[in-house]
């Protein structure tokens, strides 16, 4: 530190000097970087593009559609590539994707969809019906393409496309989802020279040719995922200049990254950071009843399609009883007002009230209320006796002390597990809660007995219905299957079948929540809350953006890509530009300034020590 | 030590006076150094919290289905720190937490000492190739970024108070076993280690009996400084998520209130009392252990008195 700047007048101490020049070097360099590090929104670069960065924390799972799960990379598929129907924004009904029109033939077995004309792929070349007859042929054909969204094409006799505008498609039975085929269509000349699909994960050649509104352009791990427009697109091209989903893995970083404007919007917000940001500056708050389920999985002992069984969940899970026991001694009013604060509601059947048609309620004598009398009670019939410790204990000798999978990534698991570790403990029963930043390998080996369980319903429930029948089942324990939680049962298994083929939708929807009472009392999935939507953007930089359903939705992972392909960027009175990268250079300077004044606060209390050790 | 076994009686006595005089010169020379005195005290108020924490708060003060307050209560009268999110009185846990800290820290630096005094005491006493390897293996250890070997253990075994002593103590041991042999050597060169050898004390005798008393001092040193490095590690760890979630401790607080969005959401009085405890703790042992040393380290000693 240069200490000359300190005029040498009553001659102090030379630690003094040197803190006192540091201190004042400091806080002059903090004072006058103090505007440029509050900068209005930094949204406007000097070559006017203007960028929405949108704040995500769940990695890609793969970001080829044949495998892609996660929500992060449907929504990043929704966004690249056109499905045959899309939902409306308003009401959820289907309305024209890839396809303009489609119809069935009167024994509802044979569809045919016209193709629109006016759909190119990012290269150039056509899209065409021949495209969508050849995803869905591969689908059918090929299992490691059917691993994501099998359970649309299982019914499929066959997929044919007489002309670039016309797709048919004949079915074995009667398929009510044939509106809702949520299958991103995939460039076949593109897609055909790749080998393996069960390995290839679409990450390697960039920009990715694809004809949704955006252009998938450029993807790091852990990273980002980067945008471009399609300024071609039919429906229109959307207003911003780029769109980068950029990752925080902290969700605090992610807020702190909101209020200063480096981000538009951030989701999964905390109670406490919704509260702090509503009461903030140009930042709004999206307070919406989510598409979520939360739920309380139980192993129900894994197993593949071949009869092999493996995994280690705890043999007394395998007991209907044990299973509603653990239900009825969670309290889900308290995981309401204390967890999420307000910012959910209350668990009953499988599907979100925000689906009314398919939403369902258990009535009251079906209903597992919270209740831990009955729980003891039924605990005590399935032969878990407390012993002299106060633990359950089985015939076998063996205690009930069970493990639960819990997100590292979700603080809810976190503090859930807390909760039930409370309320089970005073039933005798043990827990250990094993938060993991990746739960995926113990779940898909079948090593766990409970899991914190989640999944965004679409408008058409078929999926979120599927992955519990016995067809979504690995066919040996080494592959992965569709299926969640390794359910299967053959009464929901016959519904489901049932449900499929019914294209009265009253009857189809009453079909759904039979399935929904089905599960609830097998009580392998204990739904707890439908947690809300808690996301916030920014509206300096962000005018207008249009939420799913309008009224009252959500904005990230939409059953569609309304809300970035709608959002419209704020004016920018933003003439200073070029601040961005002034800003790093000056938290740079900031920072080692502060660094070094550390280091020389350091050595000289050390200096000073040694020598008053040497006098 | 030349003493007949006839008079074993006036031996230890002898020796018990001995050591109250060296107790009482070390007190002597440990009371000048105030940093020393601050730190002590600062100390012996903390381990009484700590010790006293049953009785001042209760181990009810964990409990999430009993918490007393709403979430994220600002400080008042009744939660003189404020409450977390799920309503716990964040003093309690403060409280609480600081059994934790203190418990992890000190057994973590016992343990690192332990491993460091035994490789360190063998490898100055044998030398040669068991010197040689020994110590290159101690490099390894020294050169790998502890912090990170500490997450690798954490992560690799269970989550539990255990594994987080294991994996400090395990990591941070090198330091120590260079200085411990270095003074063996220094130690073992004296012409009546030589007279020992000579009237058949063996291997075992010349270290324990010789070599350790003469090691000791600097152990004690050692041991006082690396508290407080272990206490930032375990900090550390669990703030990362790396500590046992079902106790609490201050680095996990730390970590309750990043997921709860403390930081972001302006709830200062949720992030500063653990830090500000992890902070004087660590400084309280540094000062101590910084006396201790000038007091007893045969280097910086002598040209101090």
């Amino acid at each position: 530190m240069d200490t000359t700047t300190v005029p040498r007048t009553a001659r102090p101490s030379p630690r003094a000097l040197t803190l006192l020049a540091v201190g004042v070097t400091a806080l002059a360099l903090t004072a006058a970087a103090a505007t440029p590090l509050n900068p209005a929104p930094r949204q406007a670069r000097a070559d006017g593009q203007r960028t929405l960065t949108v704040a995500v924390s769940q990695s890609v799972d793969s970001l080829s559609p044949f495998l892609a799960q996660r929500l992060v990379s449907t929504t990043v598929h929704r966004l690249i590539y056109e499905n045959l129907t899309n939902y409306d924004a308003k009401d959820n009904h289907a309305i024209p994707g890839l396809a303009t029109k489609w119809e069935p033939s009167p024994d509802k077995l044979t569809w045919t969809y016209t193709i629109r004309e006016n759909s190119r792929w990012s290269d150039g070349k056509q899209a065409t019906a021949e495209d969508a007859a050849w995803t869905f042929n591969t689908m059918m054909t090929d299992e490691g393409a059917a691993t994501a969204n099998g359970s649309f094409v299982a019914n499929f006799k066959k997929v044919t496309a007489p002309s670039p505008t016309k797709l048919v498609i004949e079915l074995k039975k009667p398929q009510a989802t044939m509106a809702a085929l949520d299958v991103p269509i995939l460039p076949r000349h593109e897609w055909e020279k790749v080998g393996d699909y069960a390995k290839f994960n679409n990450d390697k050649k960039f920009p990715v040719v694809g004809n949704g509104p955006f252009i998938l352009t450029d993807y790091k791990v852990d990273q980002y995922v980067k945008f471009k427009p399609n300024r071609k697109f039919w429906r229109g091209a959307p207003k911003f200049d780029e769109l980068v989903l950029k990752y925080y893995k902290d969700g605090d970083a992610a807020v702190a990254a909101l209020q200063k404007g480096e981000v538009s919007f951030a989701s999964n917000l905390t109670p406490a950071q919704a509260a702090s940001l509503a009461k903030a500056k140009n930042i709004k708050v999206n307070d919406a009843p989510g598409r979520r389920f939360y739920a309380l999985a139980t192993n129900p002992g894994a197993r593949s399609k071949d009869g092999k069984k493996f995994g280690d969940g705890h043999p007394a899970l395998l007991n209907p009883k044990v299973r509603q026991a653990l239900f009825a001694a969670t309290d889900r009013k308290t995981i309401i007002d204390k967890v999420f604060q307000g910012h959910a509601v209350e668990g009953q059947g499988y599907i979100p009230p925000r689906f009314s048609a398919y939403h369902w309620k258990p009535d009251a004598d079906q209903r597992i209320a919270y209740d831990p009398a009955r729980a003891a009670a039924l605990l005590d019939e399935a032969g878990y006796k407390k012993n002299k410790a106060g633990k359950r204990v089985g015939k076998d000798g063996r205690p009930l002390d069970f493990r639960i999978l819990c997100h590292a990534t979700d603080p809810n698991d976190k503090a859930i597990g807390k909760y039930m570790q409370e309320w089970w403990g005073d039933l005798g029963i043990g827990l250990k809660v094993e938060c993991l930043d990746n739960v995926s390998d113990p779940w898909l080996a079948g090593e766990y007995d409970l899991a914190f369980d989640g999944w965004s319903v679409n408008p058409d429930p078929d999926f979120v219905l599927s992955i519990h029948t016995c067809a979504a089942l690995p066919s040996t324990p080494k592959d992965t299957g569709a299926t969640d939680n390794f359910i299967c049962d053959k009464k929901f298994d016959e519904l489901y079948a049932k449900q499929t083929a019914e294209y009265d939708a009253a009857k189809r929807a009453d079909l759904v929540k039979q399935m929904q009472s089905r599960l609830y009392d097998t009580g392998y999935m204990n739904v707890m809350a439908y947690p809300n939507a808690v996301e916030a953007y920014r509206t300096d930089q962000i005018r207008a953006i249009t939420t799913m359903p309008e009224s009252g939705g959500n904005l990230w992972g939409q059953d569609g890509y309304w809300s970035w392909w709608s959002a419209v960027p704020a004016e920018v009175d933003d003439t200073s530009g070029g601040n961005g990268s002034s800003t790093g250079l000056v938290i740079g300077i900031v920072t080692t300034v502060v660094l070094a004044a550390g280091l020389v606060v350091f050595v000289a209390m050390r200096r000073r020590s040694t020598a008053e050790d040497r006098e | 030590m030349t003493v007949p076994s006839t008079a074993a009686q006036t031996a230890s006595s002898l020796a018990w006076a001995r050591r109250r005089g060296s107790v009482a010169r070390f007190w002597r020379a440990y009371r000048t150094h105030r940093a020393g005195l601050f730190g002590l005290g600062a100390l012996a108020v903390i381990a009484l919290v700590a010790l006293a924490a049953p009785l001042l708060v209760g181990s009810d003060v964990q409990s999430v289905t009993n918490a007393p307050g709403a979430a994220l209560e600002s400080p008042s009268g009744a939660f003189p720190l404020g409450t977390d999110q799920f309503g716990r009185s964040l003093l309690g846990l403060l409280i609480w937490g600081a059994r934790i800290s203190l418990t992890v820290g000190l057994m973590a630096a016992a343990l690192s000492v332990a491993i460091g005094t035994l490789v360190g005491i063998l490898a100055g006493h044998f030398g040669g190739w068991f010197s040689t390897v020994t110590m290159r293996i101690t490099d390894w250890f020294l050169v790998m970024p502890t912090l990170v070997l500490a997450i690798v253990l954490a992560t690799v075994m269970s989550r539990s108070v255990w594994t987080v002593i294991l994996a400090i103590g395990v990591t941070s041991w090198p330091t120590t076993a260079r200085l411990v042999r270095a003074q063996t050597l220094a130690v073992e060169s004296r012409p009546y280690i030589e007279r020992a050898t000579a009237l058949g004390g063996g291997h075992g005798h010349i270290m324990s009996r010789h070599v350790l008393p003469n090691v000791m001092p600097l152990v004690l040193a050692q041991t006082t400084l690396g508290i407080s490095n272990a206490i930032l590690t375990e900090a550390t760890l669990a703030f990362l998520g790396l500590g046992d979630p079902d106790v609490v401790s201050w680095g996990g607080m730390l970590q309750d209130a990043r997921e709860a969005g403390a930081v972001s959401s302006g709830h200062w009085w949720y992030l500063a009392p653990p830090g500000i405890a992890i902070a004087v703790v660590a400084l309280a042992f540094t000062l101590c252990g910084r006396a201790v040393e000038s007091v007893l380290n045969p280097k910086l000693g002598v040209s101090a008195r």
